[in-house]
């Protein structure tokens, strides 16, 4: 309790006595406060200090006023004396100091003295009665502060000063109390006292503490919020005269800044020039700034992943398994053998006849450590796996078993035992074939039995054999170093050997044309020597590729020089060789006929241009990508090349469809050195310095809607790889699915199906 | 047969045969872990043969080479099933009995004169050695690789003198007669026979030696008499040809021309042989590189049947006595029921036709070289190719 709190109630009190009398209507309420305080005397010492404190003035009101605030102040409730008590406390402000010593000893008050006229310093009267000293106050228990459910079986409730005991005031029953509750109306203000074990009315302060908390208040009373503030620097008089800094006052203090202006005279141009534009009203903020967020579809990102669960435990782990699961001595030994992350499992299975016999487990520490790096390390985010069916990936194509047939295996092998053979060609009717090597021997063999029937020596390389794919006329043209030779095979009938020779070597000469090519006719009886010979110019080197029209009179032959005139066109029947190109960009690596039209293949280091023999101009210039080309070949019906590259490309050209390839194949791992359509059946192979031959199925469409068909069928092993070059041509055998290879072993291989 | 071991389960089995030696018609309970050596035990015992002969069997089409068991399981044949087993005299492996060494490749064997064989080669010469591998006669016939050689059978009055028939490259096949009696054999090109513009691919004749047919690679087959004609049939073409012709060939080589052409062929004609026997007298067969095989009449010149192999180029040709029989082999020979083939890889092999999975046997003539020829008389089997020509003896075929 506070204590001032109880002294405004003796002050109240106080006045009460005086004006006891006339407040008749009170009495029983005063008369309670009355009888509590004659048990509470113990305090009017405080009384004493209140009056000295706070109400120092006040105590004056009794004797000065006190008749005529009777009337005021009687009926109002003890609240409104606070306040008023209040309020003469903030008029008085110089005796607020005086509140805090309080309780010590009563306070002297200064009083101007009515008669004087003078201040004069005024102590509280003491009234000396026996009451007055507060040691001297009845305490009727002096137990102290102690549990007082000690005295609870006791009839009294402790000692007085004199060790007499202080009886038990004496307690109604229940009824009792009731009847009080009704009677009394200030019982819902009473509090039980544990030291006097009994009821006591609570005083007007302890009320408004009360009513002070339960509104959140402060508590304490006379705690003022809103107190005035002191000014101690503002206002008349009280300014601050001298400077803290004897420095003078910068000019910039009330001077305009010159920087300042510039730069934002400098950013006024620049808006005036537009250079500086406004930024416009961005998407974002013509979002709507307001919306339904429940009406958005829910987020699809996905939930959170669950933690990995926890392997369930198997009949093996069970404390009592069955008799199968328990390791054998040898499976025991073996497990104790193993490295723990060798083993299959991490425990042995172990029977206990009972679940009480089962220990610890001893793994516990262990098993949890590994379960919490399990869920370490579980992913966090769920990939979603793509079922999809490799197969159905790949293209559908036709199995190769259905593409028979196609040739598989080596039938026979035709050695050259010097050099490399370079160079090969199959005659129209299937039967023969003549192989060049780069020591100048021709081998002209049977495709059957690989025996050789005929041998030419040129004594210097061949580059190139082609046979001649006329029918009534039968030779072979041969084409070395700055020279192409035309044979005459053995063993031709009489008339077939005629025809030849009067094509190649006729009775009466054509007229000479200006040419730089000299055609030089030996004697028809020469049998082991070429009938004809052409001499192509100086220096133009060996003759890499020769290629015959399908009527077989004309004859183009490419030459290894870089120089123009690589490219040489020979007629037979005129005895005529004349340059198709007077200037032609890069190196021809190889020139073909079209099968059916007037067209001319030129294939150079990149490109590959077709040309029109008779209007004698370029109609395209296919790109294949490829860096060198090596080879090239025209599909029989004339719409589809494809173009080989020492970059291991293969690219299949439809000529009706794009500049650009078709496809592209990668399936060597070196260069590729040739290819070859087959002429009646749809099979092409390409050939490579690994020493592989590859055959591909290629079926191709009259339809411009469909696709050529490309399937590879085979890869035919057998030629060594020697000085890095493997199989460098590869021809089909006319009417049957064979074909031939030359490789840089000096083998020449026949491949049957 | 009845004591036979109860433990191991049996097989009800009947034996056939189309050898001499027969069993009666009877069910045999065969244990099924017998094999072939049990099984020719089995008939040697039954037959009281005096001298054991081994014997091989054929189940289903197939010469039995594991238990019965084995095969059983492998075949899915029910327990009950009775099996019909086939025996026949086996084959011993072949034996190599004489080398004969040549320069040049041997495009042909023959072994039908009795004790000598006629071998033709690349270099253009007939050879005819004895058995004594001694080199009887060398005549050079052709300036071209020989293809074919066959021996026309001679009339029985006709004892001293032999004609050889031979096709080559240089378009002509030739009739050589040789005379073997007299102390130095002798041989004398007597006619040439002149038709085709390919290089021919084979010849042969028929059983009497009155005729003769030639293959060739322009697609003809040339029906040709053996008789020697008294003057030249064909005129050559060109004066320039005939000069030279002159140097190289006598002039008492008569020129013959065929008396028929077989014309159906598409592509080269790889051999054309007559049909055996009497009752298809006056047949012909040919198979060539149009994967075909024809039926020919040869008096009337029609193709009476066509058999279409597709993508099978067929190489040669032989007859069984009751049929024809064509291979991809380069070279076939034929006994009764087996067939001797040789390939480029240097391996003969010999086969049984009731079971064609694999070949009886195998013997490897020459390592990497060609086998171009091989002919089978009796127990001889000639085989000419790359490394000359081997004679092999085959013991036990039919």
């Amino acid at each position: 309790m506070a204590v001032t709190g109880l002294g405004k109630v003796r002050n109240k009190r106080k006045q009460e006595e005086v004006e006891e009398v006339e407040k008749g209507p009170f009495a029983g309420a005063v008369d309670l406060e009355m009888h509590s305080e004659d048990e509470v005397e113990d305090e009017d010492e405080d009384r004493e200090g209140d009056d000295a404190s706070d109400d120092g003035d006040v105590d004056e009101f009794p004797e000065i006023d006190a008749a005529s605030d009777s009337d005021e102040e009687s009926d109002e409730e003890e609240e409104e004396e606070d306040a008023d008590d209040l309020d003469e406390e903030d008029t008085l402000d110089e005796n607020s100091d005086a509140d805090s010593d309080l309780h010590i000893f009563p306070k002297s008050k200064k009083v101007v003295s009515n008669i004087t006229g003078q201040t004069k310093v005024v102590y509280p009267e003491i009234e000396p009665d026996y009451d007055s000293d507060s040691s001297t106050e009845d305490d009727p228990n002096r137990v102290g502060n102690i549990p007082m459910h000690w005295y609870d079986d006791l009839p009294h409730l402790g000692y007085n000063i004199n060790g007499k005991r202080v009886l038990r005031p004496a307690k109604g029953d229940e009824l009792d109390r009731f009847l009080q509750t009704v009677e009394d109306p200030n019982s819902w203000t009473t509090a039980f006292d544990k030291n006097t074990q009994m009821d006591k009315p609570l005083s007007a302060e302890e009320l408004d503490i009360i009513r002070r908390l339960q509104a959140g208040e402060n508590p304490d009373a006379e705690y003022d919020p809103y107190e005035p503030t002191i000014e101690w620097f503002t206002g008349k008089g009280k300014e601050e005269v001298m400077p803290l800094s004897s420095a003078p006052e910068p000019k910039r203090r009330w001077l305009p800044s010159k920087w300042e202006k510039q730069k934002i005279m400098k950013i006024v141009r620049a808006i005036r020039q537009g250079r500086i534009v406004g930024s416009k009203p961005t998407a974002a903020d013509k979002k709507q700034q307001f919306y339904a967020i429940w009406n958005e579809p829910p987020s699809n990102q996905p939930p959170p992943l669950p933690a990995p669960k926890p392997k369930l435990p198997t009949n093996s782990e069970s404390y009592n398994p069955p008799e199968e699961y328990l390791p054998t001595e040898e499976e025991r030994k073996q497990w104790e053998n193993t490295d723990p992350e060798d083993r299959e499992r991490d425990y042995l299975p172990y029977k206990y006849p009972a679940l009480r016999l089962v220990p610890a487990y001893d793994q516990f520490i262990k098993q949890r450590f590994n379960r919490q790096l399990d869920l370490y390390l579980a992913p966090r985010i769920q990939r979603v796996k793509l079922n999809v069916d490799p197969n159905s990936l790949l293209p559908k194509l036709p199995s190769p078993n259905s593409l028979r047939p196609f040739p598989n295996y080596k039938s026979l092998q035709f050695m050259h035992t010097k050099a490399r053979v370079r160079c090969l060609s199959i005659s129209p009717d299937g039967a023969w074939v003549a192989s060049g090597d780069e020591s100048g021997v021709i081998s002209l063999w049977e495709v059957n039995v690989g025996r050789e029937v005929k041998r030419w020596n040129l004594g210097s390389k061949v580059g190139a054999i082609e046979w001649c794919p006329r029918l009534d006329a039968c030779f072979l043209v041969a084409g070395t170093e700055e020279r192409l030779h035309f044979f005459i095979p053995p063993n031709i009938s009489p008339a077939m050997l005629t025809a030849t020779q009067s094509i190649l070597a006729p009775a009466t000469l054509p007229p000479t044309t200006q040419s730089s090519i000299k055609w030089i006719s030996t004697s028809g009886a020469a049998e082991d020597g070429p009938i004809l010979t052409i001499e192509l110019p100086s220096a133009s080197g060996l003759s890499r590729q020769l290629t015959w029209h399908r009527k077989g009179d004309y004859l183009a032959s490419v030459s290894s020089s870089e120089t123009q005139g690589s490219v040489w066109m020979h007629q037979i029947s005129r005895r005529h060789s004349q340059a198709p190109f007077k200037k032609i960009k890069g190196a021809v690596q190889m020139v073909l006929f079209h099968p059916t039209k007037p067209h001319f293949f030129v294939a150079t280091q990149r490109y590959v241009r077709l040309y029109n023999l008779a209007e004698q101009k370029l109609l395209k210039t296919l790109m294949p990508g490829i860096k060198w080309i090596s080879s090239m070949d025209v599909h029989p019906s004339g719409d589809h090349i494809i173009v080989g590259g020492y970059d291991r490309k293969l690219c299949w050209f439809d000529l009706e469809l794009s500049e650009k390839p078709y496809k592209v194949l990668r399936y060597h791992s070196r260069a590729i050195r040739s290819l070859h359509f087959h002429p009646t059946y749809p099979l092409f192979a390409s050939s490579s310095d690994d020493g592989s031959i590859q055959i591909f199925h290629a079926r191709v469409y009259s339809d411009l809607m469909t696709d050529p068909l490309i399937v590879p069928l085979k890869i035919l092993r057998g030629h060594d790889v020697q000085e890095g070059l493997g199989v460098l041509q590869i021809k089909w055998v006319n009417k049957q699915p064979w074909l031939v290879s030359a490789g840089a072993d000096g083998s020449v291989s026949l491949w049957c199906s | 047969m009845a004591s036979l071991p109860s433990a191991v389960p049996s097989h009800p089995v009947v034996f056939t045969t189309q050898t001499p030696y027969t069993l009666p018609s009877q069910k045999f309970m065969i244990p099924l872990d017998w094999k072939r050596y049990q099984l020719s035990q089995l008939i040697n015992k039954a037959l009281d043969l005096p001298k054991p002969i081994p014997f091989d069997f054929l189940v289903h089409g197939e010469i039995l080479r594991t238990s019965l068991l084995e095969w059983r399981t492998e075949k899915g044949v029910g327990e009950e099933d009775t099996l019909e087993i086939e025996y026949f005299e086996s084959v011993m492996p072949p034996q190599r009995m004489s080398e004969l060494p040549h320069e040049d490749w041997v495009s042909s064997v023959s072994c039908r004169i009795p004790q000598h064989f006629a071998t033709a080669s690349y270099d253009g010469h007939l050879r005819l050695f004895d058995y004594s591998q001694n080199l009887v006669l060398d005549a050079s016939v052709h300036q071209s690789p020989i293809t074919s050689v066959c021996i026309v059978p001679s009339p029985p009055s006709d004892t001293e003198s032999r004609i050889l028939a031979s096709s080559s490259h240089d378009l002509t096949a030739c009739l050589t007669r040789i005379y073997l009696d007299s102390e130095t054999p002798t041989a004398s090109t007597v006619a040439s026979l002149h038709l085709h513009t390919s290089p021919l691919s084979s010849i042969s004749t028929d059983a009497s030696g009155s005729h003769i047919l030639t293959s060739s690679w322009d697609g003809l087959i040339g029906v040709w008499d053996t008789s020697i004609p008294d003057d030249h049939q064909v005129n050559l073409e060109r004066g320039d040809d005939r000069k030279k012709r002159r140097k190289t060939v006598p002039a008492n080589i008569k020129r013959k021309a065929p008396i028929a052409v077989l014309k159906s062929h598409t592509a080269r004609v790889s051999k054309a042989i007559f049909a055996a026997g009497e009752p298809a007298k006056g047949k012909a067969y040919s198979c060539g590189f149009d994967s075909t095989v024809r039926t020919w009449d040869v008096e009337s010149g029609v193709c009476m049947n066509t058999i279409n192999v597709p993508e099978r180029p067929m190489l040669d040709l032989t007859e069984t006595p009751d049929g024809t029989f064509s291979s991809l082999h380069p070279r076939t020979a034929l006994g009764k029921n087996q067939v001797v083939t040789g390939s480029y890889d240097g391996v003969a092999r010999l086969w049984d036709l009731r079971s064609t999975k694999g070949a009886v046997t195998s013997f490897r003539v020459w390592d990497g070289m060609k086998v171009l020829a091989v002919d089978w008389v009796g127990d001889v089997v000639g085989i000419g190719g790359e490394g000359g020509m081997e004679v092999w003896r085959i013991a036990g075929g039919s």
